[in-house]
């Protein structure tokens, strides 16, 4: 149901560079945030997203757990914020497609199960959306190569 | 008993059992009857009918009489704030998947 996000994609590059890239700390420090991320399961790892002043964000932690590791197809881990984003799950599973690989990106598990009023959920609604807008500023702003 | 509740109905609420989530999963590929839907639960049809009851009142599903036979439909824009609300994450995933793939045409390297 719509509850989870999934993205599918397919990348260029064959599956084992695909699969260094989801799994170690330098590349995913570059495409996702800085970490201490370790491929083994039951790891826990955060990110660290770094404040931004400049649009008043003030940065956030996420904290994970790997689920799921086996090179070079599936990475699993937990992805918790806060709210109803606590213990969700975010996977990477690779495949290959002639020279390339066909990523099936997946995060699921939000949790709109918590008892909560209907005000609950548009604050973290609006919490989230702020947020998120901030991130969208710091992943897109000067300094990233958009293509 | 079912709990009637002074708040409107809210489509969150609805969705946050997941024996209704399953339901909706089903109603999303064909229009259904109670019987045929209790047929893949583990729960009695009265159960089923109150779990029903909880989606037509928040206005995701819709039900017609067929003669003694009530059936059911999935009414997909019903779910648009949980579209609504995952939205920022999605475009979240968009950049990131972006900037691996990014990352993986500089060929690994900054």
């Amino acid at each position: 149901m719509s509850q989870s996000i999934r993205k599918e994609i397919l990348i260029p590059q064959p599956r084992e560079q695909v699969w260094q890239a989801i799994t170690t700390r330098a590349a995913l420090a570059e495409w996702m945030y800085p970490n201490d991320f370790e491929a083994r399961v039951g790891h826990r790892f955060t990110f660290q997203v770094p404040p931004n002043p400049k649009v008043g964000f003030e940065g956030l932690m996420v904290r994970c757990e790997v689920l799921e590791c086996q090179p070079p197809t599936r990475l699993a881990f937990s992805w918790s914020v806060g709210g109803p984003v606590v213990n969700t799950r975010v996977s990477f599973r690779l495949e290959t497609e002639g020279k390339g690989t066909r990523l099936h990106f997946e995060h699921s598990g939000f949790d709109l199960s918590q008892p909560h009023s209907e005000q609950a959920i548009h604050g973290a609604r609006f919490g989230w959306a702020k947020m998120l807008e901030q991130l969208q500023v710091l992943v897109t702003g000067p300094g990233t190569d958009l293509d | 008993m079912v709990m009637t509740s002074s708040r409107k109905p809210d489509v969150f609420a609805a969705i946050s059992h997941r024996g209704r989530r399953q339901m909706l999963d089903l109603l999303n590929q064909d229009e259904s009857s109670v019987s045929v839907i209790a047929a893949h639960f583990d729960m009695c049809r009265p159960a089923v009918s109150q779990h029903l009851r909880v989606l037509r009142d928040a206005g995701l599903v819709t039900e017609r009489r067929y003669g003694r036979e009530r059936r059911y439909r999935l009414v997909p824009e019903q779910l648009s704030p949980v579209r609504d609300w995952l939205a920022p994450y999605e475009r979240f995933w968009d950049d990131h998947l972006q900037r691996l793939q990014n990352h993986l045409s500089r060929g690994g390297k900054k």
